[in-house]
């Protein structure tokens, strides 16, 4: 198995500007093609209780434009050079990368800087990017079936406010916020000593840090934001709640955990055993419940991978009239079993070689380099990381996995949520 | 938007280089790997491409048959026997076959689309035997087990009712329906009823319908020894034995004349989704290149005109796109969007201004080469993967096309002039001719949208026609 093989270290070289921006370089000549991806340390968890949905809408005014680049100019140029961009938000940060052929990295160094230096915050872009939130809150939320469950149970696994509540924010505080509180936003958060830069793929080392000097090394640094609290309280509680959901066709239900912050111990002693429960054809749960009990349409999991506190869910969608109580009896029979036996040696060996292939495959796009890489930059300063990653989780044994499981998931702390179809008929 | 470019004065100061667009550095050459090509005694054509740049290795094994291929008694008989292949077979259970295949950190998945079934499977290179192996197995040895039949019926049932709650899948089914008429490709899906009857017996007829050796590509891109690859293919697959493949006829597509509006009634849907269509081109129509650059300056990304101009300008929705569906037989030029319901009315007469706009004036010469730009730029970009490199390969030996085509995609890109782009937005964008269908809250929509067509038909989301909107369906 695993140990015939050794994954190929990645070239990193990490430097800071003056002012503060940390750069990070990650050279790869495979194909003629170069990412780029800055990170900005602001998500969702640094919203203010009234201006929900903040952190996102402003990733849409970063496409308005700035001293010189037009409106909506980002998209065109990185399109007309041949490559593909996009932002996103999320509780922990918000980020915005592009692809390009390598000789084009100029172009994503200028437009990048331009909007860190200058964004154009204007009555105009507002307006009409509110609106495109709203459009989005729509289609992806609003007009999905179960496309609210996890700001739901989020709401009900986590009690600190900055955790909690949802990226997507509230309507009414987007339609509330003025161009003075967006343009207070950009100089809090926006700031280059607030943010990674990281290039992935093929260039000359030297070329590229005279290129990221010339436009980022004279933008100013700002004050650093003030320090954030997304500590939870230890609780044992068992929340429940019913959801009406009109566009649900089945009852549905999610279940959902507090677990530690990521990278720790037992948060990758738990990603490991959500893997054994939930992930395959071959998974704990996707025989008995897919196959062996034939009881549901459809199976799920995953873990949140947050800097503070974070969450694992396993949720499904159960065939009609099947007893929703009896396919949670299932689950927590399996998580039980974890707890008392642990996995064993073939799950192990299993887990292993599923690690290596998702490592190798992750190596391969410049674009998810640089996503990885910026992450590890961002949330624990140490963008080399990337390089450890696979034998931190490796490194994981049975025994670990089986206390944490112990611990975290077959327990009475945890958020159950009940989707009730609600629909005519 | 104009791109400023040129030349910087002598009168610069320190941040005036900001006010042009930089320079691209030299270009760095990229080509796309040779293939080495032979062919087994039963006629099996094996293309093998290495790709030294990773540990991993990706099979597929192609067919040249896909759903439309369904005999007319038989729907849904080609996709169902491709997914069941994995659930078992001569020496393997489905649990046993899922398990050795995860055990190895692999993947291996059949497939069927309208035209072709494929087999694909990827591994780290270290496992590259035992996976192709499992694969010949699962290609070769299929038994369709009794349970396992009788749990993908139910499972496949219980989907189709889950689809019927999504606006894109309704939109789309009445879409192909009103453009293809009674040719399969107007057929998005199987019914219940088709699914529930499938027998054994019939997915066993599909299958060796579908796996004849003769009408087949084996496709191998990774880091492989070919001699030794050839011989465990050999050793595989050299005893199947040839079949002649059967060849019938199909019905024609729609014959439209008008425009005609569709509505789906979706009571309590907080967008309408829309979909505009007409019939356009099959794959290896010479007006590919030209189609693919008008529709890259209509509405592919999100620097074409219509997405400016409803999310852009209007703030109506959140994307707007149209899109170019080439299958192997015909296919459909598309516009779609999900607006806000208030704006569904307002959203259409965008629409028809910008599919107008592009058969009756001829697209400035720059924003031409900036649609010309992002597809010969982004064509490397698609290469990055594996599994990306493995596409573009598998695509061009599915549709047949010419053997330098990837060699020379590019340099078809950039020869498409003005003029083409205008002859073919006349020819494939037919706003008189257009599908209108719309999936939302009907009674909101109705008003706004009932100027655009003679007639509406209503449907609710089971597929039934109704009356008015609100209407309940009748009992089935």
């Amino acid at each position: 198995m695993s140990e015939a093989f050794k994954l190929q270290p990645l070239e990193i070289e990490e430097y800071s500007l003056e002012n503060g921006l940390r750069v990070v370089l990650n050279k790869d000549d495979a194909i003629p093609v170069v990412s780029v991806a800055v990170y900005y340390n602001v998500g969702s968890r640094n919203e203010r209780p009234d201006r929900t949905g903040f952190a996102h809408l402003f990733e849409h005014m970063m496409f308005q434009g700035s001293e010189n680049v037009p409106k909506a100019g980002h998209f065109q140029f990185i399109m007309k050079a041949g490559g593909t961009m996009n932002g996103t938000t999320s509780s922990e940060r918000t980020n915005y990368y592009e692809t390009l052929p390598a000789n084009q990295l100029p172009l994503a160094l200028w437009l990048e800087s331009d909007r860190m230096r200058s964004l154009a915050v204007t009555q105009e872009n507002l307006d009409n990017q509110r609106e495109a939130v709203k459009e989005e809150k729509r289609l992806r939320y609003d007009n999905q079936p179960y496309g609210q469950i996890f700001d739901l149970i989020n709401e009900m696994i986590y009690k600190n406010f900055a955790n909690a509540h949802s990226t997507i924010g509230s309507m009414d505080h987007l339609d509330q916020a003025s161009v003075e509180d967006v343009q207070e936003f950009f100089r809090i958060y926006y700031a280059p000593n607030n943010a990674v830069l990281v290039i992935s793929g093929s260039f000359d080392v030297k070329t590229v840090q005279e290129l990221v000097e010339k436009y980022f090394g004279d933008i100013p640094k700002q004050p650093l934001p003030p320090e954030l609290d997304v500590s939870e309280p230890d609780e044992i509680s068992n929340r429940y709640r019913q959801w009406e959901d009109k566009l649900a066709p089945f009852p549905a239900f999610l279940i959902g955990w507090k677990i530690p912050k990521r990278r720790a111990p037992e948060f990758n002693a738990l990603y490991l055993a959500g893997k054994m429960l939930y992930d395959g054809d071959s998974s704990r749960l996707y025989q008995k419940l897919v196959k062996g009990d034939e009881s549901v349409i459809q199976l799920f999991g995953f873990t949140d991978e947050r800097r503070g506190p974070s969450s694992i869910f396993i949720g499904a969608i159960p065939k009609p009239d099947k007893d929703l109580s009896k396919i949670r009896d299932v689950i927590m029979h399996e998580i039980r079993d974890i707890a008392e036996n642990g996995p064993d040696a073939r799950e192990m060996q299993k887990v292993s070689n599923q690690l290596v292939n998702d490592s190798v495959r992750m190596r391969q796009s410049s674009m998810s380099r640089a996503q990885h890489i910026a992450e590890f930059a961002l949330y624990d300063g140490d963008p080399k990381l990337i390089n450890s990653e696979l034998e931190e989780l490796l490194a994981v044994t049975p025994d670990q996995i089986k206390a944490a499981v112990a611990k975290y998931l077959n327990t009475d702390n945890r958020a159950l949520l009940d989707v009730v179809p609600a629909g005519k008929g | 938007m104009s791109c400023r470019q040129g030349r910087v004065d002598q009168t610069m100061t320190s941040t005036d280089f900001r006010k042009t667009v930089p320079e691209p550095l030299a270009p760095i050459a990229f080509s796309v790997p040779g293939a080495f090509e032979t062919k087994l005694d039963n006629g099996l054509r094996i293309v093998i491409v290495q790709d030294d740049r990773f540990p991993l290795v990706s099979y597929r094994l192609a067919f040249n048959w896909g759903d439309v291929n369904d005999p007319a008694d038989e729907i849904g008989s080609t996709s169902a026997m491709a997914s069941m292949l994995n659930e078992g077979t001569e020496n393997y259970s489905s649990l046993q076959l899922a398990d050795e295949i995860e055990r190895l950190g692999a993947h291996i998945s059949v497939h069927a689309s309208d035209d072709f079934t494929v087999l694909s499977a990827s591994t780290l290179s270290l496992y590259s035997s035992e996976i192709l192996r499992l694969a010949g197995e699962i290609a070769l040895r299929p038994t369709f087990p009794e349970t396992e039949l009788d749990l993908y019926r139910r499972n496949t049932v219980e989907h189709l009712r889950f689809q019927r709650s999504q606006p894109g899948f309704l939109a789309n089914e009445q879409a192909a329906r009103l453009v293809f008429g009674e040719h399969p490709y107007a057929r998005v899906s199987p019914t219940a009823a088709d699914i529930e009857k499938l027998t054994r017996q019939e997915l066993s007829a599909a299958h060796s319908r579908t796996f004849r050796p003769n009408n087949a590509t084996f496709i191998v891109v990774g880091d492989v020894d070919r001699e030794a690859l050839l011989s465990e293919i050999n050793d595989l697959f050299g005893n199947w034995p040839k079949a002649d493949v059967e060849s019938g006829s199909l019905s024609g597509f729609a014959d439209r004349s008008g425009r005609t509006l569709t509505i789906v009634d979706r009571p309590g849907s907080a967008q309408s989704n829309i979909v505009l269509a007409n019939l356009a081109i099959e794959r290896k129509n010479p007006d590919y290149f030209p189609i693919l650059v008008m529709n890259q300056v209509l509405g592919a990304g999100a620097s074409s005109r219509v997405f400016m101009n409803l999310r852009e300008e209007k703030g109506y929705t959140y994307g707007a796109y149209t899109r170019i569906d080439a299958k192997k037989l015909g296919g459909d030029f598309e516009a779609t969007a999900e607006v806000r319901t208030a704006v569904t009315g307002d959203s259409l007469k965008e629409f028809f201004y910008e599919l107008n706009r592009i058969r009756d004036e001829a697209v400035p010469a720059e924003e031409l080469k900036d649609a010309q730009n992002f597809l010969t730029g982004v064509f490397p970009l698609r290469a990055e993967t594996q599994e990306g490199l493995t596409n573009l390969i598998v695509n061009q030996l599915l549709y047949d096309l010419p053997k330098d085509y990837l060699e020379t995609y590019r340099r078809n890109i950039e020869a498409v002039t003005v003029e083409e782009v205008q002859r073919v937005a006349k020819e494939y964008v037919r706003p008189d001719e257009m599908a209108i269908v719309i999936v939302g809250d009907a009674k909101e929509i109705i008003r706004q949208v009932e100027s655009y067509s003679d007639s509406i038909e209503l449907f609710d989301t089971e597929g039934n026609p109704i009356e008015h909107p609100g209407q309940e369906a009748a009992a089935n």
